[in-house]
């Protein structure tokens, strides 16, 4: 099959690279087209149990799906007539900012205020301009610190810290208000610092650097791809074919996600990445074809006995990495699959382009240039292939000790494993220095929190908020939540009529209570109703009082605080029975969930890859025994690398996961190498030495493979430092894991056919 | 006569618009809508509907009495019915022009009589889409009134008249009144916020003469950035009943007489 694709392609090389460039052209054609979706929070689909749950609450209760947070911090304390009158105008140009839901932003000057004064009820803006006197500050020192729904709220214990709240429009751009809430706070001229903080400003700061370092990174590591092959094979023919083929891929891959009309997500936009990588596979054939050439010294017979050794493995590591990927198609997640589908398409071309474009560009390259280049690869003459055959000759020579090494750190990976903590933190993804994280650590250092969450007390009876026995249970959930270190503020409807109560009383600390009737409850809210903002009783109960909302903002934002946040709620909701049932939303709710259904999806993915490869590699030997052998140093690999993520402490997250799936499609790949020139090369001289025959492939194919994971690393290192932590770790992880798993397929695969040679033989 | 054909659309132009300026149409306006007969009662009916169309009920018993002329002070007398935990609630205004109003709200649950100050007239009336405002007024002078041009509104001729605060405090940007040339009733009202989007629709639904006095008596409020509207029904209108002044009294609040509430 492939046989006739590589001799058409000896004799016809100029038709070839023409075909492949008019198909190239003609992807390419779609690429105007494109479309981009930087939003994480998409990977979820509307129709989402969480997102259709999270929408019905904003409904019912009038809330905003994300809001931004700005801090002001002024180490003299904020309550001072400058900084409030800046307050006062950064507010106001907050409010007249497209994409701000500006009746419902939260500020001294907007927030709803109950108070008693000289026996008239109050209700009203907290501070419906900035102070002129000092006498107008104090009194509004009394009305903040006199009142516990703005304490942690809008301002901080300390006085020094106060937050607006800014919630966003549906479809607002929280990254571009950011951008705009910084050039306002930019004309203040004081001694004020101002943060910026929430989930909108990151997931989308998040989705857009993302995108701006794929676009950057992707060049960066083709280029260091391309002067690593060049410093390897010194031709420029070679290192453009191999640069050709992975450009090729991804055009084509590409080109096929947007016509196909799919946008191109934060997990597609890492394809190019991926293809460069899976690319680095056709090295195999240069570097057979460098030793062909080598004993040989004719062009095209080296040309047709290199395609002809490594087609095999090569075709069944495209399978493997294609099926690898292909599984993650029977995903729940769109964009996981959509994923999958384009890594899975991208390998069989490059696979594709391996029997032709590659063959094709090969006779062109001029034979004294090899000649020159190859002269030193020879399995004697090399000093890394000399190297890598000791490599294998140790682990022939001393099996059982390689092995038991091999098993003990097993053991301790496994240990390591156990530890491994899946959390995801959208912030904890920027550095601790950028402006985001720091913004987000002042902002929970000061304040309640700027993760949101939301509790949903519902009862199937209406007006049964109202009830003071309901008041009191929400009450005392609040007070049980605000134990939890991370939650660092609550409030209710049972905040306002406590306030309410307390204020029609003179501002008796008694009366701060829930009051004993469920028509003085009524009649209190009805009260304040005829004087707050609409949105102040919409947010915290629904039309009919058969349902309120507890708001719990958390000081991180770690997915397993909410976890936290609905065990407690259920242990309280079990020591004190009430008809009503709790139900977890908003944003830091989403959060948890995304985290969850993703991070499942690609571990789902990732465990059934693991099978799939397993038949693959059983298919390739049509052995099981084989399979077994070329799999070992894939999982010790996985393990290994987990095992010290576990140790490390290291949370495993999103990105983490999505490398997992790579690590497999590649590390496999070394072992197929691995076994199936082993067994080409026993068939060719027989069983006798099996030492040498391992000794052989370890250098000679290992240097094949040697190279390849020095590709791979040297490609992926530059991630190391990107400005995004989750690019550091991963970055990290893959050079690991590729020197790894390279040197244990030429060290265990050795000792493990060396144990198991009768058993493998037999 | 070269100019004549300024004269002939100078002509076709209805003369009433010529004659008022935009202070002027919201004068008569103001007095047409809030301020016709000595004194007005009416069973008020306020639906709250939210954009999934769920619905709240309030409902009250209005006494209004003019204390001056048209575009003078006023005193209002509310009794709730509904919802039911509010029932016997009483709540009373006097308003004044330029000057703060004075409210008293009782409270029947813990018996007590409490003033609340009015700081903010923009707030909203017991939880609906209108404001205090928009239920009693706001003062001619704190806007300036320009008539933009006529449009008709259904059969009604109307001017449209842009209203804009003089001040920077409104929380709105400017509104567009459709004041009926007829009657003076505004027929429909639009409020801009301060970024220049339409933000709230008035519309009166039902124009009725009671006693011959042309007088709104369904009337809407539709926020139309969060959905959400109000539903204003006027039933039992009565003008000029002669209701004394010692009603709007401390009291009365407490224990209003039968035959002003029922």
């Amino acid at each position: 099959m492939s046989f006739s694709l590589v001799e058409f392609s000896i004799r016809r090389p100029k038709t070839v690279l023409l075909l492949a460039g008019l198909m190239t052209l003609l992807f390419l054609t779609q690429f105007p087209r494109i479309r981009t979706d930087t939003n994480p929070k998409h990977m979820l689909p509307d129709t989402s149990d969480v997102r259709v749950w999270n929408d019905e609450v904003d409904k019912t209760f009038a809330l905003y799906e994300d809001t931004i947070v700005v801090g002001v911090e002024n180490d003299a304390g904020v309550l001072n007539r400058e900084t409030l009158g800046r307050i006062a105008r950064i507010t106001d140009g907050i409010l007249a900012l497209p994409g701000v839901a500006s009746r419902d932003v939260t500020s001294f000057t907007t927030i709803t205020n109950v108070t008693a004064d000289a026996g008239t009820l109050k209700v009203g803006p907290l501070m419906p301009a900035a102070p002129k006197t000092d006498a107008e500050v104090e009194a509004l020192r009394t009305a903040l610190f006199g009142n516990t729904l703005f304490v942690n709220r809008v301002i901080s214990k300390d006085g020094k810290t106060t937050a607006i709240y800014v919630p966003l429009e549906k479809g607002a751009n929280g990254a571009e208000i950011a951008d705009k809430i910084r050039d306002i706070v930019a004309k203040e001229k004081g001694p004020e610092r101002y943060y910026v903080a929430g989930d909108p400003v990151a997931r989308d700061t998040f989705g857009a650097e993302m995108f701006k370092l794929m676009a950057m990174f992707s060049p960066i590591a083709g280029m260091i791809m391309f002067a690593a092959i060049q410093y390897m094979f010194r031709n420029l023919a070679l290192s453009a074919a191999m640069m050709g083929v992975s450009m090729v891929a991804i055009v084509w891959s590409i080109g096929l996600l947007i016509g196909a009309g799919f946008p191109v997500h934060i997990m597609s936009s890492m394809a190019p990445v991926f293809l460069m990588a899976i690319a680095t596979d056709s090295i195999h054939i240069f570097n057979e074809f460098y030793f062909r050439y080598k004993e040989r010294g004719d062009k095209l017979a080296a040309i047709r006995e290199t395609m002809t050794a490594v087609s095999r493995p090569v075709r069944y590591t495209a399978l493997a990495t294609a099926a690898g990927f292909a599984v993650l198609l029977f995903m729940n997640i769109i964009p996981v699959q959509v994923f999958g589908g384009l890594i899975a398409f991208g390998t069989v071309v490059l696979r594709l382009l391996s029997f032709s474009f590659i063959p094709a560009v090969l006779t062109f390259v001029r034979e004294d240039r090899i000649a020159s280049a190859a002269g030193s690869e020879s399995v004697e003459g090399d000093r890394t292939a000399r190297a890598l055959g000791r490599l294998g000759a140790f682990g022939a020579a001393r099996p059982r000790m390689t092995v038991a090494v091999a098993l003990a750190l097993v053991a301790v990976s496994v240990w390591g494993t156990s530890k491994i903590h899946v959390n995801n933190n959208l912030v904890a993804w920027f550095k601790a220095s950028s402006e985001i994280r720091v913004a987000d650590t002042a902002m929970n250092q000061a304040l309640g929190g700027t993760s949101l969450g939301y509790l949903v007390v519902q009862s199937k009876e209406s007006e049964f908020m109202k009830r003071p026995e309901a008041m009191r249970w929400i009450e005392g959930l609040q007070r049980h939540l605000e134990t939890l270190p991370e939650v660092g503020k609550t409030f209710s409807v049972a905040d306002y009529v406590k306030r309410i109560n307390r204020v029609l009383h003179d501002d008796d600390p008694k009366y701060d209570a829930v009051p004993e009737t469920k028509d003085t409850v009524g009649q209190y809210l009805f009260l304040f109703s005829m004087s707050a903002k609409p949105s102040d009783l919409d947010n915290v109960v629904d039309p009919v009082f058969g349902k309120a909302n507890i708001w719990v903002q958390m000081k991180t934002w770690d997915a397993e605080a909410m976890r936290q946040v609905i065990a407690a709620a259920e242990r309280y909701q079990k020591a004190n029975p009430l008809p009503v049932t709790v139900k977890p939303a908003g944003i830091a709710y989403f959060n948890l969930v995304w985290n969850d259904e993703v991070l499942g999806d690609l571990l789902r993915g990732f465990s059934l890859a693991l099978v799939v490869v397993f038949a693959i590699l059983a298919l390739d030997f049509r052995s099981l025994k084989w399979a077994l052998v070329a799999y070992a140093p894939l999982l010790f690999t996985i393990l290994f690398i987990y095992g010290v993520v576990g140790f490390a402490g290291k949370d495993f997250d999103m990105p983490l996961s999505v490398m997992s799936t790579l690590s497999l499609g590649m590390a496999v790949d070394f072992a197929i190498h691995f076994v199936s020139r082993l067994r080409q090369r026993l068939a060719e001289t027989g069983d006798a030495d099996l030492p040498g025959a391992l000794a052989w492939t370890a250098a000679r194919p290992g240097k094949g493979i040697m190279r390849n994971a020095v590709l791979f690393a040297a490609a992926f290192s530059v991630m190391m430092f990107a400005p995004l932590t989750p690019y550091v770790v991963v970055g990290a992880f893959i050079v690991s894991m590729m020197l790894l798993s390279a040197l244990l397929t030429m060290l265990l695969i050795p000792a493990l056919v060396m144990l198991g040679r009768r058993w493998l033989f037999a | 006569m070269k100019r004549w054909w300024i004269w002939m659309i100078a002509g076709l132009l209805p003369l009433q618009a010529l004659a008022l300026s935009g202070e002027e149409v919201m004068k008569k306006s103001q007095a047409a809508f809030l301020y016709p007969g000595k004194d007005f009662k009416a069973r008020v009916v306020m639906k709250l509907i939210n954009k999934d169309g769920q619905e709240r009920v309030r409902e009250l018993t209005m006494l209004r009495k003019n204390v001056g002329e048209p575009g003078g002070e006023q005193k209002y007398f509310m009794y709730f019915f509904q919802p039911a935990d509010v029932k016997d609630m009483t709540f009373m205004t006097y308003k004044y022009p330029a000057k703060d109003d004075d409210r008293w709200m009782f409270i029947p649950a813990i018996n007590m009589v409490k003033r609340i100050a009015a700081q903010d007239r923009r707030s909203s009336f017991v939880g609906s889409d209108f404001t205090y405002e928009d239920v009693s007024g706001r003062d001619i002078e704190d806007d300036t009134h320009a008539v933009e041009r006529e449009e008709k509104i259904g059969s009604r001729d109307c001017i449209v008249v842009k209203s804009t605060p003089k001040g920077t405090d409104a929380d709105f940007g400017y509104k567009l009144t459709w004041v009926d040339k007829a009657n003076f009733l505004p027929i429909k009202e639009e409020q801009y916020d301060k970024k220049g989007t339409r933000y709230k629709l008035f519309t009166a639904d039902e124009v009725a003469d009671i006693q011959s006095i042309p007088t709104v008596v369904k009337r809407n409020m539709k926020n139309l950035q969060s959905g959400h509207r109000t539903e204003v029904a006027y039933l039992k209108t009565a003008y000029n009943l002669g209701i004394e002044d010692s009603l709007f009294s401390e009291r009365f609040l407490r224990q209003p007489p039968r035959k002003w509430v029922d």
